[in-house]
């Protein structure tokens, strides 16, 4: 178990060598010049050479990459091109409360999913179960925007219930209106209970067909200890370890649901930075969030081992 | 030496259902008459400012009524159909494309070229998607072709590992031993004894992943990242609508129902694909 | 309740039928018999004669099955009448079952030892603590060692075996009126199997159920139940005393079927029974076994036939069963058999195929991709044989013995890593993409599993035609017809050149596999398990198939099989595999005479069979660790000789009767071992 986990943490960090060299790449590989771009079509010659130079951009490749990543990792994410600012503590702050976000859209949304995705396959093909299953694949069909708006035509413009926004103002807590985190986590719950419900159906209906359920039901066992013990517990086991994947689906979501509630999150973050062409905040936004990602997966599949007795010896 | 497997026991479809179906079935040839025609049939130009006709709602004259600027609302999301599907479509394509052939040769070669494979696959795939294409947008510039090219490279590695995965299956068979012993040469292999077995996965990969690529076109068009304006492509309307919410909330509810039934219709087709493929070939496709 | 003599269990004219409309299919059709408390009653039947669906329903449990007639009673009890609280406490309870896949039947999740306790905690309504005791109490009636530890495993830390004598320990559990074994020792190793079948045996004279003994295999149930019932397309067409109906069948389909087993004990030509199962979505209204029965006249297409009572309890639902006895008995088939080539040139002494220190090793790695640890197993390690031109090496072993491993080296599909192969006079390379076409031609091989070898997107045209036109056998225009005699050859009519492999039925996908091969016009076939995925009955066409072809066209084949009865059937020699090594092969006729190699001789003695009384299993200590020196086999020999076997290992020398053996005791000793054996066994 330690070791499986001891070796995972090895592969992940393997995996964001990977992403931090892909991040770096793809902004300073590819065709297009990274001072045109951030300067735009108009700049004078002068304004890119200058640019060029700041970024360093004369220099190998692999060297400026080598000073990055280890800027990173010792917690220096570079200057802000926008505001002169040190990107770190403003990244914290985003991820932070993007985390927060994210978080509580999961508690929402984790047992509510993995109820529903219970009851649909224990009731499969029933009115019931077809009714929520459309009702699921529709939330998940549809872009975040589209939930949140309607959420706040709903709530907000009709029933004047809820704030539409969950802008906060500096200096202010996003505590200080906790009213305003409503809607936002209600938008990531959503859709992350519509993929987990989802998840969960399949696996519990696979379960149920197994034989290891048919010996339970042959055993005399009550119908509630059937779906419980025998099919839910391995059931969970793929379950987990798509709610890893859900999280960082649910990560991806956030940077349109921030903008929809212009929620201070590390989304809003990175669309920010592409808006004001800052490309330093932009690589390491994506690389925490990347990050970010992996730990999520790493937890899950821990979690799914560690319901997996034939992985767990 | 089981007995016989129980049947089957569903009832025929009704009439309602079959209506339904046939329904599913018309949608992508309405999509494709949208992308190549939408812009020779709107009503009223997409784009023309028209100051004596601004925000009128939902009638008679302005279907789904009109913007602040005056332009029809029901032209901009028929002329939308191509700056929205079109890249979604290419996207699509380009991704499965390129998946296949990844996955086709990581599944089938194994050994230290699939790790390799799967592992460069792994890197990719720590993104999510929305943020790589962002991140590949913003550096490459925001134009149609980057927007397909972004896309298309958010999903090469999310087919690869699809394919993968069942060409790692269907190498498991027997028949290819039987074509390896014989002495078949990979390529032949790969191409006429995997591949034809595959090529229901592959639709419905494409079907569910067309959605999702409207989906993020939708989104970055939201995001105001690929498409500028005064291009009419469906998440900019949405973009652009939104501080009238209040006001004239046409403006966004209307797009939103489009790219919300287009959206839940491609995954409802693909549902409808998959279920009519995996009939015959269950045990392959399962 | 209990108390009720006479009829445990009374199954009358039970009918069940699965889906709706046109299509229904009419799996079970009136089937009646009783059991009686403390008696064992065996039901045969090949694939799609509904015995799994009558064992099922006996727990009224059919999943998409609808009962359309028909009473079952347990105790007394109507089954079919019970409201679900009252199933629920019949099942496991009153009522319990063993699964043919144990490993798939036990919850991977839960311990073992959880999973009985449940069920006593249920039924019997023990607290924790005391259903914990009573399931370690279980798991050591069923012989298993170490129970308390046991207990504590999951199901995937305990061997095919185990697992299955855990499955029984959970049937047991609440001492049921009824214990329904559906094929419980189907897909177990022989030597496991026979040992599963002693506990069943010794289990039988503790409970006082009646037991319900499922299996396609005549030879375990004629050695467990006193009575039998044939079940064929969903109908009992026989029913009496075990020793009767297998020595004087009352129904042609039952001396069909004994005329078409292949038989370890002596030499048997087999005669498979003609056609194939009849429709079932539209029974005829004759007797069900009509278009295959070889006494059949008109009259038994009219009307279902009665049940006739032939003498005491043996029924028949047969016009003629006096015509049955007349049947030409298996043994009456000509044995056809390749005569050997005279040795007239040196080309023709060599060996067709010379296998020479053949190994191989297989490195899987354990965790996780790049960095996990790599775990070693020796598939093959030095084996040396040779395959005469024209006749039949068989090799015979269990799971884990290496033989498909050897077949797929002959083909190349798998490198071996030292020694060589050699085929005639020239050397073969490690994998079939190193070989020249011709010797790719010239080596086919026919697959275990009929289903997976045959592409199922292809039509029969595609598939058989493909040889033709790969090693360049027939020009384009001429392959279709091409194809239309291969098909014939294996008695496939033309129009099945049509079809896609998901229209044939079991036997048919075979053959057009065999036709497939010989597309090739190959020298050598390796037959890797041709037949044991089949029933019996088509087991038995197929490989006289395979030897009327070798009789016509001198073919030479590998033959790969866990099956000895097979094997003693179809080839001229043997060689038998352990852990990836020989230990003995010789000539059929020898080995098979004896003395044998104590692994041969545990393999033979653990084999059942209809009319031989089978030893019981020795007790088999834990796989072997493999302390890597000394005797494979020795950790289970009887015949040890401590201080050498664990040591030395044994040279494959010759005994001088022709054969080649691995053993460190002489031949004369293993002839007095057994000697000694069978007539102790015989007390």
């Amino acid at each position: 178990m330690v070791n499986f986990v001891v070796r995972r943490l090895a592969f992940m960090v393997v995996i964001l060598v990977g992403v931090s060299f892909l991040t770096f790449l793809i902004v300073n590989v590819l065709p297009g010049d990274v001072a045109t771009t951030i300067l735009g079509d108009f700049a004078s010659p002068e304004q890119v050479e200058a640019l060029r130079e700041r970024l360093d951009l004369d220099r190998p490749v692999l060297q400026r990459y080598a000073e990055w990543a280890a800027g990173m990792v010792g917690g220096d994410f570079g200057v802000s091109l926008k505001s002169n600012q040190p990107i770190g503590p403003i990244l914290w702050n985003r991820l932070a409360n993007s985390l927060v976000l994210a978080a509580m859209g999961m508690a929402v949304a984790i047992p509510i999913g993995i109820a529903l995705g219970v009851v649909t396959a224990v009731h499969r093909d029933s009115l019931l179960d077809r009714a929520i299953t459309a009702t699921v694949v529709v939330i998940f069909a549809l872009p975040e925007y589209v939930t949140g708006l309607a959420l706040i035509i709903v709530f907000s413009l009709e029933w004047n219930l809820l704030p539409a926004s969950s802008l906060v103002l500096p200096g202010q807590s996003l505590w200080a209106n906790p009213m305003t985190l409503i809607l936002p986590v209600a938008v990531v719950a959503l859709g992350m209970l519509a993929y987990l419900c989802q998840v969960t159906r399949a696996s519990m209906i696979a379960a149920l067909n197994s034989g290891y359920v048919r010996t339970a039901v042959l055993k005399g066992l009550t119908r509630r200890r059937i779906v419980v013990t025998h099919a839910l517990r391995n059931a969970m086991i793929p379950t987990l370890a798509e709610i890893g994947l859900g999280f960082g689906y649910s990560l991806g979501g956030l940077v349109v649901i921030e903008t929809v509630f212009s929620y201070p999150g590390i989304g809003q973050f990175l669309v920010q930075s592409i808006q004001n062409r800052d490309i330093p905040g932009l690589q390491a936004g994506v690389l925490v969030v990347a990050a970010a990602y992996g730990i999520g997966n790493l937890v899950a599949d821990v979690g799914s081992l560690a319901l997996n007795p034939r992985l767990r010896s | 030496m089981a007995g016989p497997a129980p049947g089957p026991t569903a009832t025929p479809p009704g009439i309602g259902a079959r209506l339904g179906r046939l329904g599913i079935m018309l949608f992508p040839a309405l999509l494709l008459f949208l992308v190549a025609f939408g812009p020779l049939v709107t009503p009223f130009s997409a784009t023309a400012f028209d100051p004596a006709a601004t925000l009128r709602p939902p009638g008679p004259t302005y279907l789904l009524g009109t913007d602040e600027f005056g332009r029809d609302l029901f032209s901009r999301i028929v002329a939308g159909a191509q700056p929205t599907l079109l890249p979604a479509l290419a996207s699509t394509f380009i991704g499965i494309l390129f998946g296949t052939a990844t996955g086709l040769a990581a599944g089938f070669l194994g050994g230290r070229r699939d790790e390799v494979i799967m592992r460069a696959m792994d890197v990719l795939l720590s993104f999510p998607a929305l943020i790589l294409a962002m991140l590949i947008i913003a550096t490459l510039g925001a134009n149609m072709v980057t927007l397909v090219f972004a896309i298309g490279f958010v999903f090469w590695p999310r087919s690869a590992r699809l394919i993968r995965s069942a060409a790692m299956e269907l190498a498991r068979h027997e028949f290819v031993d039987a074509a390896r012993a014989r002495g078949e040469g990979t390529a032949y292999i790969m191409f006429r004894e995997i591949l034809p077995n595959m090529w229901g996965i592959i639709v419905v990969d494409f079907t569910l992943r067309f959605a999702s690529a409207v989906l993020l076109v939708a989104s970055l068009s939201y995001l105001g990242i690929g498409v500028s304006p005064p291009t009419p492509a469906w998440g900019l309307l949405v973009k652009e609508g939104q501080p009238l919410l209040q006001l004239a909330p046409w403006v966004v509810i209307f797009p939103c129902i489009v790219i919300a039934v287009v959206s839940v219709g491609s995954v409802m087709f693909g549902e409808v694909i998959r279920r009519r493929l995996t009939l015959p070939d269950r045990r392959i496709l399962a | 309740m209990t108390g009720a003599p006479g009829h445990n269990l009374r199954v009358e004219g039970l009918s069940i039928a699965y889906g709706s409309g046109p299509r229904t299919l009419h799996a079970v059709r009136d089937v009646s018999f009783t059991i009686a408390r403390g008696e064992a009653y065996g039901l045969i039947g090949e694939s799609g004669s509904g015995k799994t669906t009558v064992a099922f329903a006996l727990l009224n449990y059919l999943r998409g099955g609808v009962i359309r007639g028909g009473t079952i009673e347990v105790a007394g009890e109507d089954v079919l009448a019970m409201a679900p609280a009252a199933l629920r406490d019949f099942r496991g309870n009153r009522a319990a079952m063993v699964y043919q896949d144990p490993m798939s039947s036990l919850n991977p999740a839960i311990i073992v030892g959880e999973q009985i306790a449940e069920a006593l905690r249920r039924h019997r309504g023990l607290d924790r603590r005391a259903a914990w005791e009573r399931a370690v109490d279980l798991l050591a009636l069923v012989d298993l060692p170490g129970p308390a530890a046991l207990a504590r495993r999951h199901p995937h830390q305990l061997s095919g075996g185990q697992q299955q004598r855990v499955v029984i320990a959970l049937a047991l559990s609440c001492e049921p009126d009824l214990l329904i074994l559906d094929e419980p020792t189907t897909g177990l190793d022989t030597t496991t199997q026979a040992v599963v079948l002693d506990l069943i045996g010794e289990l039988r004279q503790r409970v006082r159920a009646s037991i319900l003994f499922i299996s396609h295999n005549l030879g375990v149930v004629a050695e467990t139940c006193e009575r039998i019932g044939v079940l064929y397309a969903g109908e009992l067409v026989e029913e009496g005393p075990c020793a009767t109906v297998v020595s004087r069948p009352g129904h042609p389909y039952t001396a069909g079927l004994l005329r078409s087993m292949p038989r370890a004990d002596r030499a048997a030509a087999l005669r498979p029974i003609p056609g194939s199962l009849p429709d079932l979505t539209r029974p005829p209204a004759g007797c069900i076994f009509a278009d295959r029965c070889e006494v059949a006249s008109a009259a038994c297409r009219e009307g279902r036939p009665g049940v006739r009572r032939l003498a005491g309890d043996h029924l028949a639902r047969c016009l003629f069963p006096e015509r049955v006895a007349d049947l030409p008995a298996g043994d009456a088939g000509p044995l056809a058999r390749a005569q050997g080539p005279a040795p007239d040139d040196a080309a023709a002494s060599l060996p067709k195929l010379a296998i020479e220190g053949l190994g191989v090793t297989f490195r899987q790695r354990r965790g996780l991709p790049l960095i996990g640890r790599l775990e070693e197993t020796r598939a093959l390690d030095g084996v040396s044989l040779a395959v005469p031109r024209g006749q039949t090496l068989a090799v015979v072993g269990e799971s884990g013995s290496g033989k498909s491993t050897l077949a797929r080296s002959v083909v190349g599909l798998i490198a071996a890593e030292r020694g060589g192969l050699r085929f005639e006079d020239k050397a073969l390379a490690p994998r079939a993409a190193g070989r020249e076409p011709d010797l790719l031609r010239r080596i086919q091989i026919i697959f275990q599993n009929p289903d997976g070898a045959l592409n199922p997107q292809r039509r029969v045209l595609d598939i058989v035609g493909r040889p033709l036109r790969l090693y360049g056998r027939a020009p384009a225009a001429a392959i279709p017809a091409r194809v239309e005699e291969l098909l014939a050859l294996v008695r496939l009519g033309a129009r099945f050149a049509a079809r896609f492999p998901h229209e044939l039925s079991g036997g048919e996908k075979q053959r057009v596999n065999i036709a497939r091969v010989l597309a090739a016009d190959p020298e050598l076939i390796v037959c890797d398990e041709p037949t044991s995925a089949l029933d019996i009955s088509v087991q038995a066409g197929v490989l006289n198939q395979l030897r009327e072809l070798q009789a016509e066209s001198g073919l030479t084949y590998l033959f790969i099989s866990h099956d000895l009865a097979v094997v003693r059937t179809i080839s001229d020699t043997v060689a038998v595999l352990y852990l990836g090594r020989v230990v003995e092969t010789g000539p059929t006729a020898t080995v098979f005479a004896g003395p044998h190699h104590p692994y041969t001789d545990s393999l033979l003695a653990a084999l059942p069979e209809v009319g031989r009384p089978r030893r019981p299993a020795v007790a088999v200590p834990p796989l072997p660790g493999g302390t890597g020196r000394g005797c494979l086999f020795a950790p289970r020999c009887p015949q040890r000789i401590p201080g050498t076997c664990d040591r030395l290992v044994p040279p494959l020398a010759a005994t001088g009767d022709g054969r080649l053996m691995a053993c460190h005791v002489p031949l004369a000793g293993l002839a007095e071992a057994q000697r000694a054996r069978d007539a102790g066994g015989r007390d």
